[in-house]
C-alpha cells in the first residue's frame, strides 16, 4: 500500500494504491492525519490505484470524513471501482460520501 | 464628512469619547460574546445579533443637537448599541429576560416602545434596555426586536430622516399601516410556531403509542420513527453477520425513496419493514458473510429493505439503480453497482417466487 499527499488547485489530494486493508491500515492512518487538520480546503481521496478496501480502511475513510465536513469542507473519493464501490454500497455507506 | 459645531462643553465630552473608546471597544466584543453564549445556552436561535460603537460622527451630530442635557460621556447610553433581532415575537421577551440574568438593566432609561403606543397607533415596536455588565463599566443600549420590526424601522428610519422635506401626514399614516399589517404578520407566525410545535407532540405520541396509520409520513415524522429504532432489530441482526460495529448515520436521505414507492403513513413503513425484513435479512447475508466487512452503517437496514421491495416489485436494475441515484446522486456508476447488487440478489427466494 502506497499513499502520496498532493496539493492540487487548492485542494488536499491523497493518492491511495494497492489494497487497503488491516495490515496496511496503520500507515495509511498516519498519512491521513494531515489531512484531518486541514481546514479551509476540500479533500479528495484519489482511489483510481486502489485495489481493495477493508474495514479498516472503510474506518480510516470514516474518520478523514468525521474529522473535516464538520469544518465546512468536502471530502470527494474520486476514481473509485466498482468493487471498492460495492464495499461502499454493501456496509450503507454509500450516502455518506461524495463520489467523483 | 458633514462639519459639525460644538460648543466647548460638547468639545469637551467628544474628548471624554475619545479618551473612553479603546474601553467601548472592548465592552461591545464582551457584550456581545455573553449575550451570543447565553442565546446559544438557551436553544434560542435569532436572525442576527448587532453590535458596534457609536461613530465619533455619530455622537458628535447627537451632542451638537441636544450636548446640553448630557453632564459627562457617561450620561450617553448608547456609545455601545447592541441589537437582536428574532424571528418570533415572543424570542423579544426571551432574550430580554436573558439579558436581565446576564447584565444589570438601568430601569430608569429601559423602554419598552411596544407598551408606548395608543391602542389605536402603530409604530415602532422594539425593546430597549440600558444594561452594565455586571463586572461594572460603562452603559450600553440593548434593543431586542423582530425581524419584521426591523424592516419597518430601518425604512422608516431611512425615509423619515434623511430628507429635509418634513413627512407629509398622509405618508406618515402608511408607515403607520404598515407597522399595525406587520404586527399582525408577526402574531400569525407566532401563532403558527405554537400549532406547528403542538401538532408535532401530536405525532410523536401518535409514533409512540404505535398508532403509526394515524401519522403521515414527512421529515418530522420518518424521523421521530427512526429515533423510535424502529430499524435496529434488523440493523443488529445484519450486524450479526460479521460481528460488526454499527456506525451511526442519518437515514433521512432515504426518505424520497421509501416516498416514491406510495408510502403515505409509518404505517406504510412499519408493514414495509415486516414484509419485507426477513428477505432483507437474506439479501445482505449473501453479500455481507462472504467477506470481512464488520463496519456497517446504520441505514443498512434500510437500504437492504429498500433493495428487496423494489426487486419483488419488478424494479430490478432500473429500480435498484434509482435507489442509489437518489440516496447518493445521481451517476452512471450507479447502474454498474445496481447491476452487481441485482446478480447477487438473483439466488434468493424471494426472486425465484418473482419470476
Amino acid at each position: 500500500m502506497n499513499t502520496t499527499l498532493k496539493e492540487e488547485n487548492n485542494e488536499l489530494v491523497m493518492y491511495f494504491e494497492g489494497r487497503l486493508d488491516t495490515a496496511a491500515a496503520p500507515e495509511a492512518e498516519k498519512a491521513v492525519a494531515p489531512l484531518k487538520e486541514s481546514a479551509g480546503r476540500n479533500i479528495i481521496l484519489d482511489c483510481s490505484q486502489l485495489e481493495y478496501i477493508s474495514s479498516a480502511g472503510l474506518r480510516i475513510f470514516l474518520s478523514v470524513l468525521k474529522s473535516v465536513k464538520p469544518k465546512g469542507d468536502h471530502v470527494y473519493v474520486r476514481g473509485i471501482s466498482d468493487s471498492v464501490r460495492a464495499v461502499f454500497a454493501m456496509t450503507g455507506f454509500i450516502n455518506l460520501f461524495e463520489f467523483k | 464628512m458633514k462639519k459639525v459645531n460644538l460648543d466647548q462643553h460638547g468639545e469637551a465630552l467628544l474628548q471624554q469619547y475619545r479618551d473612553l473608546r479603546p474601553t467601548l471597544e472592548q465592552l461591545s466584543q464582551q457584550a456581545y460574546d455573553l449575550l451570543r453564549q447565553a442565546l446559544a445556552e438557551q436553544g434560542i436561535y435569532v436572525t442576527a445579533i448587532e453590535h458596534r460603537v457609536k461613530t465619533e460622527q455619530s455622537l458628535a451630530g447627537k451632542l451638537e443637537l441636544k450636548g446640553a442635557k448630557y453632564k459627562s460621556i457617561d450620561d450617553v447610553t448608547d456609545l455601545v448599541g447592541m441589537r437582536v433581532i428574532t424571528f418570533y415575537t415572543d424570542d423579544v421577551d426571551k432574550v430580554a429576560v436573558i439579558a436581565k440574568r446576564i447584565f444589570d438593566i438601568d430601569w430608569q432609561e429601559s423602554v419598552d416602545k411596544r407598551k408606548l403606543h395608543q391602542l389605536d397607533a402603530f409604530g415602532y415596536n422594539s425593546l430597549h434596555y440600558i444594561c452594565r455588565l455586571k463586572t461594572g463599566g460603562p452603559r450600553f443600549e440593548l434593543q431586542m426586536r423582530t425581524a419584521l420590526q426591523h424592516v419597518w424601522s430601518t425604512i422608516e428610519h431611512d425615509t423619515g430622516y434623511k430628507g429635509v422635506v418634513k413627512i407629509p401626514r398622509k405618508y406618515k399614516r402608511q408607515f403607520s399601516r404598515l407597522a399595525g399589517m406587520l404586527e399582525l404578520i408577526d402574531d400569525e407566525f407566532s401563532r403558527l410556531r405554537q400549532e406547528l410545535t403542538d401538532y408535532r407532540r401530536q405525532i410523536q405520541s401518535l409514533v409512540k403509542s404505535g398508532q403509526l396509520d394515524e401519522v403521515p409520513l414527512s421529515l418530522e415524522s420518518f424521523r421521530d420513527f427512526i429515533e423510535q429504532n424502529h430499524f435496529d432489530y434488523l440493523n443488529k441482526r445484519i450486524a450479526a453477520v460479521n460481528q460488526a460495529e454499527i456506525y451511526p448515520v442519518s437515514m433521512m436521505p432515504f426518505l424520497p425513496v421509501l416516498e416514491s414507492f406510495g408510502m403515505e403513513t409509518l404505517g406504510d413503513v412499519q408493514r414495509f419493514m415486516e414484509e419485507n425484513g426477513e428477505d432483507a435479512y437474506q439479501l445482505a447475508l449473501t453479500q455481507l458473510a462472504v467477506t470481512d466487512l464488520d463496519i456497517l452503517s446504520s441505514s443498512t437496514a434500510l437500504q437492504y429493505l429498500c433493495m428487496v421491495y423494489v426487486l419483488k416489485h419488478d424494479g430490478g436494475r432500473e429500480g435498484l439503480r434509482f435507489i442509489f441515484d437518489t440516496i447518493n446522486g445521481e451517476s452512471e456508476a450507479n447502474g454498474v453497482l445496481a447491476e452487481m447488487m441485482l446478480e447477487q440478489a438473483e439466488t434468493l427466494p424471494f426472486m425465484q417466487k418473482n419470476q
